[in-house]
Order: C-alpha cells, then sequence, then structure tokens
C-alpha cells in the first residue's frame, strides 16, 4: 500500500457552518459539520465513508471536491492544494474530478435530452465546440454504463431511477475523469437494481483505474465496494483501515456498535439481545467536551471527557481515535 | 392453519386505480394471514403493491384507488362490509398504522401528549386526566426519557427517532389486535433502527399484537418476522416460514433478491443481478409477471399465469417449476 501514489490528501480539513439567525433569536450556533479530518487516498483504490446522518461525510465529499470552501485546513489533489489555484486552473483540475449525487431524480435537468446532459461537460470544457459534435462519445459512454444509445434523445423523465443513475454516471466518465466522489449512489434505488449499478461500478473501476471515495450509509454496500473504510462520527474520523480488517475486528467501539446494528438477511443468525447503542446521536452545534462518541460509549470514563482523542495508528494501516483503543 | 387461531386474514383481495390511462391493478390477487401475536412480513421493491394491501385495509385509499374484490377479515368480521363510522371505531383502536416518515405522520400543532391522548379519549370512555396518565406510561414504556416533560413538547421538538416512538406508542395505546408498519425504520439511521425494531419485538411479545411489516430491507425481516410473504407486481411470489425462506428461496425473483444484496460477512467478485425493470403495471406481460426477467422461464411461463404451489417443506411458491404436472410433462 505504501508504495502507491497518493492521489488526494486532506489536511486538517474543517468545515464550520453558521446557523442561520433569526428574527426571534440572536444566538449564533456554530455546527461542526467536519473536524480535522486528515485523509490519504490512493489512486485506484476505493475509499467507503460511512456514518449516520450529520456525520459529515457528505460535507466531506464536497470539501473535497472543492464545492465547499473549507474552514481551515487544505484539499491536496495530486500534490497541488486546491485552495491555492486560481479560478482558471481549479476549472481545469475539476476535469478530474467529478461526483455522483444521491437523488437520480433531482440531479438531471429535466430540461435537458439524454445526449445533452452526457455531453454538457464535453462543452463546458471546451473538448467539443458543439454538443452536435459529441454524439459519438456520448453513444460510447452510454453504452458503457448500459443505456442503449438509441434513447439518447429521450428525456430523464422517460427513465426509471436505475437507468438515471446511469446516466449520471456517463456524466461524470464523460470527462475521463481520475476520481469519483459518489454520494449515496444507490440509496435511492431498489435491491435488485442497486446491484447492477454496484456491478457497473466496479467494471468501471477496474476499467479505467478510477478512484471513488464512496459515501454511504449502507454498511453492506460499502463492504462490497471499498478496499478501505472511514467511519466518522459527528464530523470526526473515528476509525480508517482495511474493510476486511475492520469488519471482521473493528476497534473502535462505535464501528463496533454500528456494525451490530445492522439487520442481517440471516434468520439463522439472528441474535436474541443485542448490543444496543443507547441514546440519540449530539447536536453538531453543541458536541460534548472531549469524545464525541463518550455520551453513547459504555466504556467511557473521566479522561474521555477531557480530552479528545487523537486518531493514532494502533496497527499498520489501521487507524483508531479513542483513548481506550485495545483495552476494550 | 386452521381459521381459529388467525386474527387477520385477507382473501383474494384485490385494489385497483382507475387512471386515465387504464386501470391499474396495484394489487392483484392477494391472500395473507396472520395468527395471534405474529409477526409477518411483507416484502417487496417499490411499486409491488406492499403499501396499497396496507392502505385498503385500513380503508385509507385515495381516489382514483378503490378496492374492487376481496374480503379482508379482522376476528373474522369483514372490514370491507363496515359502514365509515364503523371503521372509524376500528381505525387506531383495533387496527393500527405506522407509517415510514415520522416527520410528517405527527401533526406539527398538537403536542405529542394532546396527540396520544386523543386517540384513547376518541376510542374509551376515560377521563382526561386519565387519557394523561396512559399517554404519560406509554411513553415511558417506548422508551422516551422524561415523559412528563416530553408530554408538552411538539413533533419538531424531537429526533426522528424519538417521534417514531411516539408513533408507536400512539399505535399500542389502545391495545390493538393488529398493528401494520409500513418501513417504520427505512427513514432511521441503524443504530436508531436497531432500537426501534428491539422496542416493537418487545412490545409485541408483551402484549400479544399480531404485527403486519412491510418493508424493502430483507435484513429487517429476518430479525423482525415470523412468516413472510414475498411480494412483486402486485402478487404474492411466495410465502414461507422466515427461516425457510432464507434457507431456500425458492422462486426466482426472491432467489435474485436475496442474491442482489451485499453481504457484510462475504465479497464476491461480482453481485448476482436480476435483469431488466419491474413491469409497467397498466401493460403486465402475458403469463407469469415475473417471466421477462427470469432466469429459469420456460414455454408455459409466457402463456400461463402459475397460481401458488405448495412444496414439502412449508413453501407457497408462485412457479410453475414448483408444478409436478408441468414439470412433469415436459414443456
Amino acid at each position: 500500500m505504501e508504495n502507491r501514489k497518493i492521489l488526494v490528501e486532506t489536511r486538517e480539513l474543517t468545515k464550520e457552518f453558521k446557523t442561520v439567525s433569526s428574527t426571534w433569536s440572536k444566538s449564533k450556533g456554530i455546527v461542526h459539520a467536519v473536524t480535522d479530518v486528515n485523509l490519504q487516498i490512493y489512486e485506484g483504490e476505493t475509499l467507503g465513508v460511512v456514518g449516520e446522518s450529520g456525520c459529515g461525510k457528505s460535507t466531506l465529499g464536497r470539501l473535497i471536491l472543492r464545492l465547499l470552501e473549507p474552514t481551515r485546513g487544505s484539499v491536496l489533489f495530486d500534490g497541488q492544494d486546491l485552495s491555492q489555484l486560481k479560478t482558471e486552473e481549479l476549472r481545469d483540475m475539476r476535469k478530474q474530478m467529478q461526483m455522483v449525487f444521491q437523488d437520480p431524480y433531482a440531479s438531471l435537468n429535466p430540461r435537458l435530452k439524454i445526449r445533452d446532459i452526457v455531453a454538457e461537460p464535453l462543452v463546458t470544457h471546451h473538448i467539443v465546440k458543439s454538443k452536435e459534435e459529441s454524439t459519438a462519445i456520448v453513444e460510447d459512454l452510454l453504452r458503457k454504463c448500459g443505456i442503449r444509445p438509441e434513447f439518447m434523445y429521450r428525456y430523464p423523465h422517460q427513465f426509471s431511477g436505475g437507468q438515471r443513475q446511469r446516466v449520471s454516471i456517463a456524466r461524470a466518465l464523460a470527462l475521463n475523469p481520475r476520481l469519483i466522489v459518489c454520494d449515496e449512489p444507490v440509496s435511492a434505488l431498489d435491491v435488485s437494481i442497486q446491484s447492477q449499478i454496484l456491478n457497473l461500478l466496479g467494471d468501471l473501476q477496474a476499467e479505467r483505474n478510477l478512484t471513488y471515495i464512496f459515501i454511504s450509509h449502507d454498511l453492506s454496500v460499502v463492504r462490497y465496494l471499498s478496499d478501505r473504510v472511514c467511519v466518522m462520527f459527528l464530523g470526526k474520523v473515528c476509525e480508517l483501515g482495511i474493510t476486511r480488517e475492520i469488519y471482521a475486528d473493528p476497534i473502535h467501539p462505535y464501528t463496533r456498535f454500528l456494525l451490530d446494528a445492522v439487520p442481517i438477511p440471516d434468520p439463522e443468525r439472528k441474535k436474541e439481545s443485542k448490543d444496543m447503542l443507547t441514546g440519540e446521536i449530539p447536536s453538531p452545534v453543541n458536541p460534548p467536551s472531549g469524545c464525541y462518541f463518550r455520551t453513547r460509549c459504555p466504556y467511557a470514563t473521566e479522561h474521555c471527557a477531557q480530552e479528545a482523542p487523537e486518531l493514532r495508528e494502533v496497527r499498520p494501516g489501521r487507524f483508531v481515535a479513542c483513548h481506550r483503543a485495545g483495552e476494550v | 392453519m386452521s381459521n381459529n387461531d388467525s386474527i387477520f386474514q385477507i382473501r383474494g383481495l384485490k385494489t385497483q386505480f382507475f387512471t386515465s390511462k387504464g386501470i391499474v391493478p396495484a394489487v392483484d390477487g392477494v391472500d395473507i394471514t396472520v395468527k395471534k401475536g405474529e409477526a409477518v412480513g411483507l416484502v417487496g421493491e417499490s411499486g409491488c403493491g406492499k403499501s396499497m394491501t396496507a392502505m385498503s385495509t385500513m380503508q385509507l385509499l385515495q381516489y382514483p384507488g378503490r378496492v374492487v374484490a376481496g374480503e379482508i377479515l379482522l376476528d373474522g368480521e369483514n372490514l370491507l362490509e363496515k359502514t365509515k363510522k364503523e371503521m372509524d371505531e376500528i381505525r387506531g383502536n383495533r387496527i393500527t398504522m405506522i407509517f415510514q416518515e415520522p416527520m410528517t405522520s405527527l401533526n406539527p400543532v398538537y403536542t405529542i401528549g394532546k396527540q396520544v391522548s386523543e386517540a384513547i379519549l376518541i376510542h374509551e370512555n376515560v377521563s382526561k386526566e386519565e387519557a394523561k396518565q396512559r399517554t404519560i406510561d406509554i411513553f415511558r414504556k417506548v422508551g422516551i426519557p422524561e415523559p412528563e416533560k416530553r408530554y408538552n413538547v411538539f413533533p419538531h421538538q424531537l429526533s426522528g427517532g424519538l417521534r417514531q416512538r411516539v408513533m408507536i406508542g400512539m399505535a399500542m395505546v389502545c391495545n390493538p389486535q393488529l398493528m401494520i408498519a409500513d418501513e417504520p425504520t427505512t427513514a432511521l439511521d441503524v443504530t436508531i433502527e436497531a432500537q426501534i425494531l428491539y422496542l416493537m419485538k418487545q412490545l409485541q411479545k408483551e402484549q400479544g399484537t399480531a404485527v403486519v411489516m412491510i418493508t424493502h430491507n430483507l435484513g429487517v425481516v429476518a430479525e423482525s418476522c415470523d412468516y413472510v410473504y414475498v411480494m412483486y407486481a402486485g402478487k404474492i411470489m411466495e410465502e414461507a416460514p422466515v427461516r425457510e425462506l432464507f434457507r431456500d428461496p425458492k422462486h426466482p425473483y426472491t432467489f435474485g433478491l436475496m442474491n442482489s444484496i451485499p453481504k457484510m460477512t462475504e465479497v464476491k467478485e461480482h453481485l448476482y443481478t436480476i435483469k431488466g425493470l419491474v413491469p409497467n403495471l397498466l401493460h403486465l406481460p402475458q403469463g407469469c409477471r415475473f417471466c421477462p426477467r427470469c432466469e429459469k422461464a420456460m414455454k408455459v411461463c409466457t402463456m400461463y399465469e402459475p397460481d401458488l404451489y405448495e412444496t414439502e417443506d412449508g413453501h407457497k411458491v408462485r412457479c410453475f417449476l414448483y408444478n409436478k404436472e408441468v414439470m412433469n410433462s415436459g414443456k
């Protein structure tokens, strides 16, 4: 793993949102969406980002593409700091990174034909002069993504959710990117369609040596697709490592509870009583002191309330942010 | 399965939507039996008619939908013959329902305490104080912290998980005979989902309520149901006790569903896929409705519609592969 090329690196990446003050209250809160995230993503790998709603996984994806400006910290793409780039340079860089969104109903312009949707990035980046010129390229992309090219003059509403997601993927591939951020790409789809899309993503990666950041709340989907997993809780990374190893032997208590909570489609393995997390996710506006997870953690001690644990390497390639990692 | 221990039965239910484009057979002849205290799962993908089966039962179908045939029996009484007033008595009292969206199924302008005690006051002849006390008791039971204080709280002040607990409390407060849960955990995070499923199971055991769990998540079914019905395009394709179904899914559709979900424990190069798309209910294929997507389709499948055939190990499967006559004739 060490000799592989690092494609993306984040350094103390942090994003805070100010909550809007209304007429009635003057108190301005700060939402700590992503806090001090340090990640290295290797070329050709899939990094799964998992966590519950509000844990900052989507914000992280957007920060990496610089669709959001970070409050602190930086993102290095292929060694270049994205925040230092001028508009023109950034635009050039953007060719190499694309995104596939969750909702295939909202992410395609309903007034454009499929051909124009897929051709749009090509025209924007002056790879072709007009949409008409791009027809051959679009045909090829659609075919690769499993859409019959003769459908390219149709509108998005004439397609099902799975087919629309295929169109989104074709659009993301149009510029031949190196990195694709997939933000819950299969959550809106039925299971029988979901597996088709997952297979497609896998095939495309093998063929083009793509790097994926795969954001999902579905742990079994992440298990299937990712080489490494990053588990997030309330804007912080709490565990990072090779997928197989994390699923087999989770170290952080949160990872353990998260994996245990997933309903397994096998009644033979039904556990009569699960170890369950009690309580709710704390508010990111007002996170607890020290370790953010301590209010739900059965192993929390005084130390956890005083000092936030750093992400440390507990064994080669495995990072855990917990004071008591290895003890409990 | 004798009639005596069944609390709820759907027989030959057909629900259709009369649209300008034609008649949509959303539910096309469904039979379901729920025994006392049993949890029954109804699984299928979006548009297969599982929610419409529930809405038909509650008689909450919206125009242009209508039940055109069948019987819905609660404790032997046919709900379809009830008047609107009689149905109001039953709904929320003897049959209750939990919806997927805890955000939209509570009234935002009333406190949660008022909404739950209202359910008691409508159906039972009790004083306001007693209703309040029972509401607080049920809040405590469903795990709402500080129930006395939360009585006066509005839905928007609660998280999704707590709102779903309020819904469950409201559904259980009148000791219903049957509770229909339509995707009760789909909008929730996994750790909260586990809490809610556990809670439902506990209440079900304690009060002996029968549950119909409607979901697309096979994991939820495996963990919380005793018996499962698999639905596809308006029809039941397979039914079996939960262990049987997962041990040996017989219908090619059930098999496909189970194998197309990625497993937590193993990694395969490629996931199994069911090719093609769910058929448009306005233009159903001739013969078996799964046939155009089926790997094992035979000639007979394109011509005739199969019935539910009973197998030796207790499955009922709507597939000619399990019809001895067809298989022996070698068509």
